[in-house]
């Protein structure tokens, strides 16, 4: 980034091929919407573009793409008069096809409902907690960047991790119980 | 080591000899390390999503109009061709506004850094918009064309290139594609009075029956009654396309 800052902007290039796939799917994560989460990617390299004289280099780039990402995703949420919300439904749907997509054995069947039922409990984390959850584990990002992203202490992600975790737990265990019951 | 202390450790790869002693002595936080972890460890087995191609295309396409306009605010402007000084002060007006607002991702969004952040790079779509359709690449104008729908509607100087493109453009596609694009404008209380006008005036221009059945029914859709006129001329007009004529006949009827 600090080449695309200092001139070089071909260099995004190299970027955008790292970092293209992890934008997209914190994207899915954060909104369910495929087409939006493009749209969403498309927008944070053009920002980054834009604004890249605003890069330190002595900051994480990690931590710079994904306070441009948020930006983005809360000016778009703006923009379309929503929260960033998972319409679950559609969600749910959607994995129910990936899970059938390819039968297995019963271990395989058994292992996409759980998976499908996690899916499912982190679409109804409330929001800033899926979000922490995404950037630790999906994005697999550093407490230190994350508490860059999100303006905190790295005490303060530990803490907010963990409570989302437990948050996922409690409805991931609820919702067993009413697919059991 | 408290069991708050341990638990806030463990998803952080719960290294150290007191968490260690800690985990010994404790079933309650031994008993949660293993949920927990379980939990944790199948967040990794969720499908991942993948993009679809669009998202490098459009990626590199938006490259190239940045490099093209940026190499145009290099060129003097005694040199520049008349079609590119609009390009030239465009990129030297967004350099002007650019400076400063550089923190303005950082700070909170009330901020007036902010609002000017938004429009700046509103003015750069606009920009990349209008770079692409000055480009001699026919796919390159589509392009352009295609950006077009990312600027507001009420932006006069995308919704002109559009009419030019309409009226002038070499290539069927590139101009049925802009017909297409200037349905936003005619939505928008800044420009749709021109942009409808536009739409009218382009009709006499166009030679190519599938661009003038395209304005038609875009004028139909509009129940715009001032291209009566032209329709009715259209409908008259021997030597036009009789499917051409036919397409206005029925526009004239669904206006009534």
């Amino acid at each position: 980034m600090a080449e695309v800052s200092g001139g070089q902007v071909a260099r995004l290039g190299v970027l955008f091929e790292r970092h293209h796939r992890p934008l997209f799917r914190y994207f899915v994560s954060m909104n369910g919407n495929r087409e939006l989460a493009e749209d969403l990617v498309q927008e944070v390299f053009f920002r980054m573009l834009r604004y890249r004289t605003s890069y330190d280099p002595a900051q994480s780039f990690t931590a710079w793409m994904y306070q441009i990402a948020r930006n983005a995703g809360v000016d778009q949420a703006r923009k379309r008069g929503t929260a960033q919300v998972v319409d679950i439904d559609t969600f749910v749907d959607r994995r129910a096809e990936l899970v059938s997509a390819s039968p297995g054995p019963e271990e395989s069947v058994s292992r996409g409902q759980d998976l499908a039922l996690l899916r499912r409990a982190m679409d109804q984390l409330p929001e800033e907690k899926r979000e922490i959850l995404v950037l630790s584990r999906f994005q697999g990002m550093k407490h230190e960047d994350i508490a860059e992203v999100l303006g905190c202490e790295v005490g303060t992600v530990k803490v907010r991790v963990y409570r989302a975790i437990r948050a996922l737990e409690q409805i991931y265990f609820a919702l067993e119980k009413e697919r059991a019951s | 080591m408290t069991c708050d202390q341990a638990r806030i450790q463990m998803l952080g790869g719960g290294e150290g000899k007191d968490f260690a002693e800690h985990l010994e002595s404790c079933e309650s936080c031994r008993s949660e390390v293993s949920r927990i972890g379980t939990l944790w460890q199948s967040l990794d087995l969720l499908p991942t999503e993948e993009p679809s191609g669009k998202v490098r295309d459009r990626f590199y396409e938006m490259l190239g109009a940045y490099r093209q306009g940026q190499a145009s605010m290099t060129m003097p402007v005694k040199q520049a061709r008349p079609k590119m000084v609009w390009q030239v002060a465009a990129a030297a007006a967004l350099l002007v506004v650019g400076l400063g607002i550089g923190y303005g991702v950082r700070e909170d969004r009330s901020r007036p850094e902010l609002v000017q952040l938004r429009e700046e790079v509103a003015s750069m779509r606009q920009l990349v918009a209008l770079s692409l359709m000055q480009q001699q690449s026919a796919s390159d104008r589509l392009r352009g064309v295609s950006w077009s729908y990312q600027v507001e509607p009420s932006d006069e100087e995308v919704m002109n290139a559009l009419v030019t493109t309409v009226n002038h453009d070499p290539s069927v596609n590139v101009r049925l594609a802009a017909v297409d694009a200037l349905r936003p404008f005619t939505g928008s209380p800044a420009t749709h009075v021109m942009a409808r006008n536009a739409v009218i005036q382009a009709l006499p221009k166009q030679t190519t029956p599938i661009v003038q059945v395209a304005l038609i029914d875009f004028l139909a859709e509009l129940k715009e009654r001032n291209a009566a006129p032209e329709l009715r001329r259209l409908v008259s007009d021997p030597d036009i396309d009789s499917g051409v004529r036919k397409r206005a006949e029925w526009a004239l009827e669904r206006m009534q």
